[in-house]
């Protein structure tokens, strides 16, 4: 059993790194209060403007401190719902923010780290990283930088639908998926992937970027990975009528 | 290196998971099963009121104020604090937990009790040493696989997927 | 030098705006543009009014910064974009003080616009004298365009930090009073 060490890296978006602890210190009573903005700021002000973003190196999460915060999503999620779309489609959402943030906070690490070479959409340039233009190197980025981001590692694999009637389907899998790693689904809803919550960040990173997508988390279980996931993403058709202009255009 | 079967009895003495590993023991009904956690439970209660105290001697009994003697004392608090009864248990330092070990000529009963009173109890072969070890990765995979998963409803019979599989290949990679 | 900067969400939703001068060689950091008071939402017009070409440029090319996009000539407003990853356009137009010698025949001859522009150009004339041989006098150099790339990246910086907030949701109006002065701040560093 292959199986990733306990602790290891996790979702690192938010450093608390000294400056935090310096914040727990002050009393609470040192809160100012701001005129005419109704909003407050510490006095010692450390608002999140005063945070380094790039402070990730030890800011990572205990695995069962993320799997308790998970299980507790998808136990909200759950609530009133009328099925198993209807869940997965709450997830989706949950996600969906997060991969705009994610988007964002992804290229600004990579502009300001010394090793700019991680976006493998501009693996010649040290120069900034550019912006996906085309389908490709959307996915790739999506398959290295963005997952090594979440996970610490890339996803395991990327294909384009062989069939000609789906040419604006795309699939990413995971072999074991950190967010299900402690979710076993009932069987009576055998059809359900939580996944469906890292299908709405790749739905955030993609329409972040211009493209138009509706991604989705389908179970694909083999022999050796039982909780083998795959990621359909299709894109919209004004995304691969761009595509053919951006081709003719001669655009990576 | 046998281990027969696994039963986890919840805090209220239902049964939440029975299942064989090996052949080796007779078989029961559902039923017999639900009886014999039921019933292990009670014993195990009483096992852990009818534990003795042992009283302790001069210094500490001294320094405690004698109050009330005819309050009786709350099993599984610390001893030294209850007053006007100091007394130690039998493994000093840890209060009584009840039934920890059943031996017969074919197979040995281990009861591990959590903090929250769910029980888990396993069947093995009496010459299997380390039996601490298998109990500590049971409740390891426990606290992962049942715990954490959001759709594990608290109390309820265990039917957690990914901790079937987890304790099964575990299990068999030991042998 | 007078800089109007604005963020627009990916759907031309106004984010966040601020008016500023130059810092630089002398100047107070006022914006004097050559609008009336009673136009200032010309810049807001010239801005919006550049967004197509943003959207043409984003796909041709992959930067975020796209440095110097549009022109407005009737009032010298240079337009310079970068894009966030996300979809949020920055948007800075930056008006050079209008020198003496270019007032008659530069302007005045392209549109109604234009010459009724040229006569507010005068309050600002204390400030061009301070600024013409700045940087910033140029729009176009590669010395402004490195200026305007460092502020934008340091606004960029501080976006990411609001989109870090969990009580921010993207297109929401951006209020913090601490981002304002950020920008303000890099408004100072670097124009």
């Amino acid at each position: 059993m292959a199986h990733p060490p306990r602790h290891s890296a996790m979702l690192s978006l938010s450093n608390s790194g000294s400056s935090a602890n310096s914040d727990k210190q002050q009393p609470p009573q040192q809160i100012q209060h701001i005129a005419n903005t109704g909003l407050r700021v510490p006095s010692n002000r450390k608002t999140i403007y005063d945070r380094h973003l790039n402070r990730s190196r030890n800011a990572e999460i205990s695995r069962s401190s993320f799997a308790f915060l998970f299980g507790e999503m998808v136990t909200y999620a759950q609530r009133r719902v009328t099925g198993i779309q209807d869940l997965e489609k709450r997830l989706n959402e949950q996600g969906y923010p997060m991969g705009l943030r994610l988007l964002d906070l992804l290229y600004y690490r990579t502009i300001t780290s010394s090793t700019s070479s991680s976006l493998a959409s501009s693996s010649t340039s040290t120069a900034p990283p550019n912006r996906p233009l085309r389908i490709l190197p959307l996915l790739h980025l999506i398959h290295g930088p963005l997952w090594r981001l979440l996970f610490n590692r890339p996803a395991d694999a990327l294909e384009h639908s062989v069939s000609p009637d789906t040419p604006n389907e795309y699939m990413i899998t995971d072999n074991d998926p950190l967010v299900n790693a402690y979710v076993s689904v009932p069987k009576e809803m055998h059809m359900l992937n939580c996944a469906a919550f890292v299908a709405g960040i790749i739905e955030g990173v993609c329409d972040g970027c211009g493209f138009e997508a509706k991604v989705t988390a389908h179970n694909q279980p083999t022999e050796l990975w039982p909780g083998r996931t795959i990621f359909l993403v299709r894109f919209g058709e004004s995304v691969m009528e761009r595509e053919k202009v951006l081709e003719r255009a001669g655009i990576k | 290196m046998t281990v027969f079967s696994l039963i986890i009895i919840n805090k209220a003495g239902g049964l939440v998971y029975q299942r064989e590993f090996q052949p080796g023991l007779r078989k029961l009904s559902t039923n017999d099963y639900l009886v014999l956690a039921g019933t292990f439970h009670g014993v195990h209660a009483i096992t852990r009121s009818i534990t003795p105290k042992l009283p302790l001697s001069t210094a500490s009994t001294a320094a405690t104020t004698p109050t009330s003697s005819n309050m009786p004392p709350t099993p599984g608090i610390p001893n030294s604090f209850t007053p006007g009864s100091a007394f130690t248990f039998p493994n000093p330092g840890t209060p009584a937990t009840g039934l920890e070990c059943l031996e017969t000529d074919k197979f040995r009963l281990t009861c591990f009790q959590t903090l929250t009173g769910t029980k888990f109890l396993l069947f093995t072969d009496p010459i299997m040493g380390n039996i601490d070890v298998v109990m500590k990765k049971v409740y390891e995979l426990y606290a992962d696989y049942v715990m954490k998963n959001p759709f594990y409803q608290l109390e309820m019979p265990v039917r957690c997927e990914a901790f079937d599989r987890h304790l099964g290949g575990w299990l068999r990679g030991r042998t | 030098m007078s800089y109007y900067f604005t963020i627009l969400s990916p759907t031309d939703v106004p984010l966040f705006n601020i008016a500023f001068g130059t810092s630089k060689s002398g100047g107070d950091g006022i914006a004097r543009f050559r609008f009336p008071d009673t136009a200032q939402y010309m810049n807001q017009f010239i801005i919006h009014s550049s967004l197509d070409i943003v959207e043409e440029a984003q796909w041709m090319n992959g930067n975020m910064y796209l440095k110097h996009i549009d022109t407005y000539p009737p009032a010298a407003a240079y337009i310079t974009a970068f894009l966030a990853p996300s979809g949020a356009r920055f948007l800075l137009l930056h008006q050079p003080p209008q020198l003496p010698s270019t007032t008659a025949p530069g302007n005045g001859s392209s549109s109604l616009l234009g010459s009724s522009f040229s006569s507010s150009a005068l309050s600002g004339g204390s400030s061009s004298r301070a600024s013409s041989s700045s940087i910033g006098a140029n729009p176009t150099s590669p010395q402004t365009e490195e200026a305007v790339r460092q502020f934008m990246n340091e606004v960029y910086e501080n976006y990411v930090k609001t989109m870090m907030s969990p009580f921010y949701r993207q297109g929401l109006e951006i209020k913090s009073p601490v981002f304002r002065s950020r920008v303000t701040a890099a408004g100072r560093k670097w124009l």
